[in-house]
């Protein structure tokens, strides 16, 4: 069985309580209920590990911090939010399927029918459908608007027809959420439709890729004559850009969030201490240095949070955040290698303990840069729609 | 033909006859095929480089060797990083350049494989550590000790000298961990392993390993940019070659500078080692070298991996083993604060023109 009893609604409103009486509440409930055999996991975990904490926070009604709360979400502040990644990250909990969480709830909340929502909501938050993301294709990555992938209407379904690749996490999901392309003719951008699909539905098919980590992480997917109701449209046929724009804003404040850094300085303080580094005047000031830069990272982030909070459309700055989060992650894990010495050759973790891992960070660091939308046209973006450099 | 000339035509030579291990722009499978695996490496290519005379390059013609110097091991050894030759060509050239004479025709003809073990803790460049051979028993515990697993002795550096000891000798316990290149590094215990003692000092012939392992990553880090060239050169998006933005170029180029001034470091310090018989000049010119080489590496294998997108992060991609390579050899004999530093110490600031 996939889902838990139920997903739960928490009745308190935690904007009511102060920053430090939420903080002890968060950090007291994790303790209490976070697996220990999952804390501070070397790898992504895939569902069949991660879900007893999905289920936790299902049933705690604690699984969408940002949702409204009239769709099952808790409604927080963004200081709130904040300080559930922080506890959530000081504790080393693991990263679960969360597509469903921070994109298509986000999605549907704002574009689905009352249909969609009614019926998908509930089963996001309840861990009966798990999502992964069918947007880049091998010729459309950055060049995301390119994608081929085709939905051509018969009756009252789309067949679908095409390839999806690094398709994170798409042989735990049991639902996809695709842009598709639905008129050939129109420009690029306004041929592009927004369809969530079965993931069995015939002609699916699904191939593993081996990360440069060796880990499992993300797939090939193919479909082949893939029939999906009409109603699975999101949105307005032909304006799955606009939307898919909007929702990676929200995909770069998860990425812009800090707590990948944050878990990342916390095991850079560990090795330190265990390189007998941690004293040294030279690792102090590069340590300080990165603690600031996550200080201000992590003001920065509020304030996107709350734009998103007051039902405000993130503008492209927000590409300012993931690019700068993303960095900072690798120039942790950098240092890291750098002062473990020969250690830093090694597969496993050293001393057989989890938390002492530099390779193993560093090379899960590197694709920061590259998903959610490469660096390089994340400041394409910033230097295009935010400064008004000109084209020519 | 004047010396010079007669030089660089030898050079020339012996860096074309690495094509024949590691062909130039040859695919990868065998590199793929022994990581992770035990040795890690292959015994039967390590014969043939043995008949090709690489590991005692260095040694003079009367004890079997060639009688060529740094300049001739460090081209060599680039084009075999160019290829990520896995055969342990660098530590067993060490112990070559360690041994006596009546002991080198069987680690010559690759019958046999001499590994030193000369470190104690991580970050050290102390070639001695506090290891004792006493009444021809050694005992103490190295660390880091390269490809491990395919060595048949160590070549244990001890107080007062070496201490030759056979891989299955009483007292003698070998753990092996797995390197992020598929390779491997041992931990040696020794407790009362009986030992043969050998003359001698290791402190020169690490330089010259610190410097053959910076060559080495030059060659890795010149093919995982010529094979990132070569993609961004292809690879479309916007209806443009990625190599067309300008963002793109400009990061090229960057690490065109990062390489060129590696090559520039590795071959003057291979020209120092062969003509300059100072020990704190020799020091120095192998910090620099090795201090660039590994802060390069890493630097031009990261960005490779970003140039090339999404299928930069996947294990099939071959730059990723350029990458992981870096890893290991980046901080292997001296990271680069290791080197800075001792460049420091060793080098009055006049002589940096
Ligand atoms: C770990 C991981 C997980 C992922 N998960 C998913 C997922 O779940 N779903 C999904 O749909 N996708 C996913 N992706 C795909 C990701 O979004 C793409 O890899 C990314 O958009 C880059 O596209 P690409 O790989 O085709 O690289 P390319 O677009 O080919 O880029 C190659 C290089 O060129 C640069 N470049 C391209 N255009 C420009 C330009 N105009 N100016 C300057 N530089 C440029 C890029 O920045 C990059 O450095 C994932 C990727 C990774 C690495």
């Amino acid at each position: 069985m996939n889902s838990p009893a139920a997903s739960a609604r928490d009745p308190q409103d935690y904007n009511t309580l102060d920053d430090d009486t939420f903080r002890i509440t968060v950090r007291r409930w994790v303790e209490a209920n976070y697996p220990p055999e999952i804390r501070n996991p070397p790898k992504r975990l895939h569902w069949h590990e991660n879900k007893v904490w999905f289920f936790k926070l299902s049933e705690k009604g604690w699984l969408a911090p940002s949702w409204p709360r009239e769709f099952g979400g808790m409604g927080l502040s963004s200081s709130k939010q904040l300080i559930m990644i922080e506890e959530f990250e000081r504790h080393g909990c693991c990263r679960f399927n969360d597509h469903g969480v921070i994109m298509v709830g986000p999605l549907l909340i704002q574009h689905g029918t009352e249909a969609q929502k009614q019926h998908f909501l509930p089963k996001i938050l309840s861990g009966e459908y798990i999502w992964c993301q069918g947007y880049s294709e091998p010729n459309a990555g950055s060049d995301l608007a390119a994608l081929r992938t085709e939905a051509v209407l018969d009756g009252d379904h789309y067949v679908i027809n095409g390839q999806k690749i690094w398709t994170t996490l798409a042989m735990d999901a049991n639902w996809i959420f695709c842009l598709v392309r639905t008129d050939k003719n129109a420009k690029k951008q306004e041929g592009i439709s927004f369809l969530l699909i079965p993931m069995d539905t015939p002609g699916i098919t699904v191939r593993p890729i081996i990360t440069l980590d060796m880990h499992d992480e993300f797939c090939e997917t193919f479909f082949d004559n893939v029939r999906v109701p009409r109603e699975n449209l999101v949105g307005q046929v032909n304006k799955g850009w606009t939307m898919a724009k909007a929702l990676l804003g929200f995909e770069r404040i998860f990425l812009g969030a800090p707590k990948q850094s944050q878990y990342a300085l916390a095991r850079l303080k560990q090795l330190a201490e265990r390189m007998g580094v941690w004293e040294d005047e030279s690792f102090q000031d590069r340590y300080v240095r990165l603690r600031l830069d996550i200080a201000d990272l992590r003001e920065l982030h509020a304030t996107y949070v709350e734009i998103v909070r007051r039902g405000e459309t993130l503008g492209p700055d927000v590409s300012q955040l993931k690019t700068w989060q993303t960095e900072l992650f690798q120039r942790i894990t950098e240092l890291s290698l750098e002062i473990a010495g020969e250690n830093a050759a090694l597969l496993d973790p050293m001393e057989g303990n989890r938390e002492l891992h530099p390779s193993g960070l560093y090379l899960q660091a590197r694709p920061a840069t590259i998903y959610g939308g490469s660096n390089e046209i994340q400041r394409n973006i910033v230097a295009k729609n935010v400064l008004e450099l000109p084209d020519r | 033909m004047d010396a010079a000339e007669d030089r660089n035509e030898s050079l020339r030579m012996l860096r074309d006859s690495a094509a024949a291990i590691a062909p130039r722009g040859g695919d990868l499978k065998r590199i793929r095929d022994l990581r992770f695996s035990e040795p890690g490496f292959d015994r039967a290519v390590w014969r043939e480089i043995c008949a090709m005379g690489w590991p005692g390059l260095r040694l003079a013609e009367d004890v079997g060797g060639s009688g060529l110097g740094m300049r001739e091991f460090v081209a060599l050894v680039e084009e075999l990083g160019a290829g990520l030759v896995p055969e342990p060509l660098i530590p067993v050239a060490m112990a070559a350049r360690l041994l006596p004479a009546d002991h080198l025709a069987s680690v010559l003809s690759g019958e046999r494989i001499v590994i030193p073990a000369w470190q104690e803790r991580p970050n050290s460049l102390d070639a001695v550590g506090g290891t004792t051979l006493s009444g021809g028993k050694v005992t103490g515990k190295k660390m880091f000790v390269p490809q491990a697993a395919g060595a048949d002795a160590f070549l244990v550096t001890v107080q007062g000298g070496l201490a030759l000891v056979q891989r299955d000798a009483p007292g003698v316990s070998l753990v092996l961990e797995q390197t992020q290149d598929g390779g491997n590094f041992g931990t040696l215990s020794l407790d009362g392993a009986p030992a043969e003692a050998i003359a001698g000092d290791a402190s020169d012939a690490l330089e010259e390993a610190a410097l053959a392992t910076s060559a080495y990553l030059l060659g890795a880090m010149d093919r995982a940019f010529a094979m990132t060239l070569d993609y961004m050169k292809t690879r479309q998006q916007f209806g443009r070659t990625i190599g067309s933005f300008q963002a793109l170029q400009h990061r090229a180029v960057d690490l065109k500078i990062q390489i060129s001034l590696t090559r520039a470091s590795v071959e003057a310090a291979a020209a120092t080692l062969d003509s300059v018989t100072v020990p704190a000049l020799r020091q120095s010119a192998v910090s620099r070298a090795k201090a660039r080489a590994a802060e390069a590496s890493m630097l031009v294998t990261k960005q490779c991996i970003q140039l090339s997108g999404g299928i930069g992060y996947t294990d099939a991609y071959d730059v990723g083993l350029f990458l992981r390579k870096a890893m290991v050899l980046s901080n292997l004999y001296g990271s680069a604060a290791l080197h800075r530093a001792r460049y420091a110490a060793v080098t009055p600031e006049q002589d940096d023109e």
